[in-house]
């Protein structure tokens, strides 16, 4: 009689059964390597790009250190792609807040990387209280909440009180922007 | 007596009304975020930090000092709530905590947490104050070769004891020291700078904290947004019977002797601690049959040694320079950012300052035990703030802190890098504490190691400095080679004991 | 026809439960006792645990009605969950429960029995707490 729960009701959002996480290899654990590979390969050129400096005070000059980070940097990139073909892989990190049984959310990420965009490039032109306002609902509604206009007040309390308390009252560096003199 | 003296003008200086209410402000801020998911005591000083700027330092530290502690607390709070620990530090909490709440004795649970935090804590930052003046005179003693061993021994320790993995620890530290080469080094060379000036000083530590540790978390977050609500065990008041004392008072004292030393070793850390208090007490219990179904001396051991592990934390991080923990990294940044550089000298120079930190960590764990017995149910409260407005807060205030450090736009994109990359390493699996540890000490190490062979004039023999360099190289050996000896000497003896 | 219960784990989810099931067992009409949460915080107070889910079970069993439970965990709030139903349902009521609250609360928070009482097509019961 009882059939609970596990209702689909057309939303995708309805998480229900823990799909078991995919087996084998971890293929995208190759792009780190080569994130890595990268790096090192740049760390190098830049450092060779170093002038020499090394004298009786100094004898190891600026161009080590960066030196020996790159070629680790490399090693380590060849040594992970042998672990990771070897079929290891890290266990993404579990949380509170995390549910690894599903896929990633691109969409959300996506969204979230856009509104923090936006606001840096907004933040000494617009100033904190309304690019950090805008940041703040931003972020609400890219991960799912809906009460715009609830959502603005709490921005706008927010912004206004961290920029009353901190850049005025603290003295902290915070954009005044196009509120110059108002505030 | 001459630091009794010392602490007692510490405690004199913290006694400041504004000062007290800092702490306090530091102990429920602490606490508050210790008890959200997903938000660590780590985290709440690197987003902070920047909003303290416009304070004196002792001010700040006072706040941090209660942020430390409460952090820890809310912690535990959580782990036994929800059998969720945020760190790897509250694991064996949850084992006892939770059954204990789950058996309707949740109060008695929290109670022994908070009161053996308090116990662990005023015992571990007395056992600071005795130790610190021996261990900064031996740390005087030190010379350039000994710091870049002990540098190295610190490294290799976050890279090989904490991670499941030493290839990912190492990727990590490396990505930590490649961040800590940007900028004009001591030569005046321009290092990885890209041409860009506002990079010529370096990426804040800040920034990179904040980045790593907040942006990074909330991105990860973001992907993969858990949408059922945890069964959460509803919270009275913490308090305890006469013979939850009895069963408690013992386990919280083991515990603390477990967890100082181990926070102090510059290898130590919080989880070898609270495991070996929680073995130590199911063979010691008189109720062995309990462990496993919500015995309490397993909730007081640990949690006491989580707590004194890190006040011992403290003694490498304020003689040393040397954070073993992330919190301490993090502290170990703030003093930095306040151009106070931790070390040997720091008892000297800023005697005062120390010394207020210290007081304010005794006055903040009793604001914690004062504070948390009758407001645990309201902390309970804060876990059904919905989550968007929660992430949305850590990215708030991790924008206004990164650009509060330097006042340019660049450091936003900067810190949205470096979240791209905690989020990269939270998906493949890197611990995050190597590259933190890497880019505050890898500026240092480099400092020292290129001082140790400017004295040898270039030879490498000049990075053995004298019997503690030895000694520590001895240990670093060790530990290299400690899961060898395990799996070809420990294995095969317990197997052949146990055919 | 079915009559739908708005079911919160709290004395007016329970006042409600009742009002459905003596609505139901009146007039011989199926009951279906739906639970939601938004699930986007860590711990929601209106989400039942599985404890209150079997007791609703086992007393609406006991006493012979003719029932099912949902459960609906999204991103939706309540209301907007509950008009789908019935909508989808055909029901033929709506039971809620209710709770005082003042004037500035409302304002603030916004109300998810008006919301309903507005957004349903049939009859809505609201209940209150001890009556």
């Amino acid at each position: 009689m009882s059939s609970e729960v596990k209702d689909g009701l057309k939303d995708e959002r309805t998480v229900e059964d823990s799909r078991p996480s995919r087996e084998g290899g971890d293929r995208a654990q190759y792009g780190m390597c080569a994130f890595l590979a990268l790096l090192g390969t740049a760390v190098i050129v830049d450092a060779l790009g170093i002038e020499r400096v090394t004298n009786g005070t100094d004898p190891v000059g600026p161009r080590a250190v960066p030196l020996l980070l790159g070629a680790l940097l490399l090693l380590l990139a060849v040594l992970y792609a042998v672990d990771v073909a070897r079929g290891g892989r890290g266990e993404p990190e579990a949380g509170e807040d995390v549910d690894l049984s599903q896929g990633s959310d691109w969409r959300t990420v996506l969204l979230l990387i856009a509104v923090f965009v936006a606001n840096a490039l907004l933040i000494e032109r617009l100033g904190w209280v309304i690019s950090g306002g805008l940041l703040f609902w931003g972020t609400a509604f890219a991960l799912g909440n809906r009460h715009y206009i609830r959502n603005l007040l709490i921005s706008a309390t927010l912004s206004l009180t961290t920029f009353y308390a901190f850049a005025i009252g603290l003295g902290v560096n915070l954009p005044a922007g196009v509120l110059q003199g108002i505030l | 007596m001459d630091n009794l003296n010392n602490l007692m003008q510490g405690f004199a200086d913290v006694m400041d009304p504004m000062n007290l209410l800092l702490a306090l402000i530091g102990v429920v801020i602490g606490t508050a975020v210790g008890v959200l998911p997903g938000i660590g005591p780590a985290m709440t000083v690197a987003l902070l930090l920047p909003i303290t700027y416009g304070m004196e330092p002792v001010q700040a530290f006072i706040m941090f000092a209660g942020i430390f502690y409460g952090g820890m607390y809310g912690g535990s709070t959580t782990s036994i709530l929800l059998n969720t620990p945020g760190e790897s530090s509250s694991v064996v909490t949850a084992i006892e905590g939770n059954r204990m709440a789950k058996a309707g004795r949740a109060a008695q649970a929290l109670a022994t947490a908070a009161i053996g935090s308090f116990v662990a804590g005023t015992i571990g930052t007395l056992l600071l104050v005795l130790l610190m003046p021996f261990v900064v005179d031996f740390a005087v003693s030190l010379g350039a070769p000994d710091y870049f061993a002990l540098m190295l021994l610190a490294f290799i320790a976050v890279t090989s004891v904490l991670g499941s993995s030493r290839i990912r620890g190492l990727i990590s530290l490396l990505l930590g020291l490649t961040i800590g080469v940007v900028g004009i080094d001591q030569s005046g060379q321009q290092r990885l700078t890209l041409g860009i000036p506002q990079l010529a000083d370096g990426i804040d530590v800040v920034v990179v904290a904040v980045g790593i540790f907040a942006v990074g978390e909330a991105l990860w977050v973001a992907a993969h947004l858990r949408r059922r609500p945890a069964e959460v065990i509803p919270v009275g008041r913490p308090w305890m019977g006469k013979k939850d004392w009895q069963r408690s008072w013992k386990p919280w004292l083991r515990g603390t002797a477990y967890g100082f030393p181990f926070g102090a070793l510059p290898a130590g850390g919080a989880e070898i601690p609270t495991f070996m208090s929680y073995i130590t007490e199911k063979r010691l219990s008189k109720h062995p049959e309990e462990f496993g179904k919500g015995a309490i001396e397993g909730v007081a051991g640990p949690e006491a040694a989580n707590n004194a592990s890190a006040a011992g934390t403290l003694v490498p991080m304020l003689a040393l320079g040397l954070p073993t923990n992330a919190t301490a990294a993090v502290m170990l940044a703030a003093f930095q950012s306040y151009g106070i550089q931790p070390g040997p000298l720091l008892l000297d120079r800023e005697a005062s300052l120390v010394w207020v930190l210290i007081a304010s960590l005794f006055i903040g764990n009793l604001l914690l035990l004062l504070l948390n017995l009758p407001l645990a149910p309201a902390w309970a409260k804060l876990l059904q703030i919905p989550r968007p407005y929660l992430y949305a807060g850590i990215l708030f205030f991790a924008t206004m802190g990164a650009y509060a450090v330097n006042a340019q736009p660049l450091d936003l994109f900067i810190l949205l890098s470096l979240g791209l990359l905690g989020f990269a390493m939270r998906r493949f699996g890197l611990p995050v504490l190597p590259l933190i540890v890497g880019v505050i000490l890898g500026p240092r190490a480099e400092l020292q190691g290129r001082r140790s062979l400017q004295l040898s004039g270039g030879e490498l023999s000049g990075l053995l400095g004298g019997p503690v360099s030895y000694t520590v190289y001895t240990a670093i050996v060790l530990v290299l080679v400690w899961p060898l000896i395990r799996r070809f000497v420990v294995r095969p003896l317990r197997a052949r004991s146990a055919a | 026809m079915t009559i739908l219960v708005g079911y919160v784990p709290s004395p007016e989810g329970e006042a409600a439960l009742r009002a459905g099931i003596d609505e139901a067992r009146r007039r011989g009409e199926k009951l279906l006792v739906v639970n939601t949460t938004r699930g986007d915080a860590y711990v929601d107070p209106h989400f039942a645990q599985e404890p209150d889910l079997s007791h609703v079970r086992e007393d609406l069993a006991a006493l012979g009605v003719d029932f099912d439970l949902r459960q609906v965990l999204g991103a939706r709030d309540a209301a907007e969950e509950i008009i789908d139903l019935a909508e989808k349902t055909e029901a033929s009521l709506v039971v809620i429960g209710m709770r005082r609250r003042s004037a500035v609360g409302k304002l603030i928070m916004g109300s998810a029995a008006q919301q309903i009482l507005l957004g349903v097509g049939c009859p809505v019961l609201a209940v209150k707490a001890g009556a």
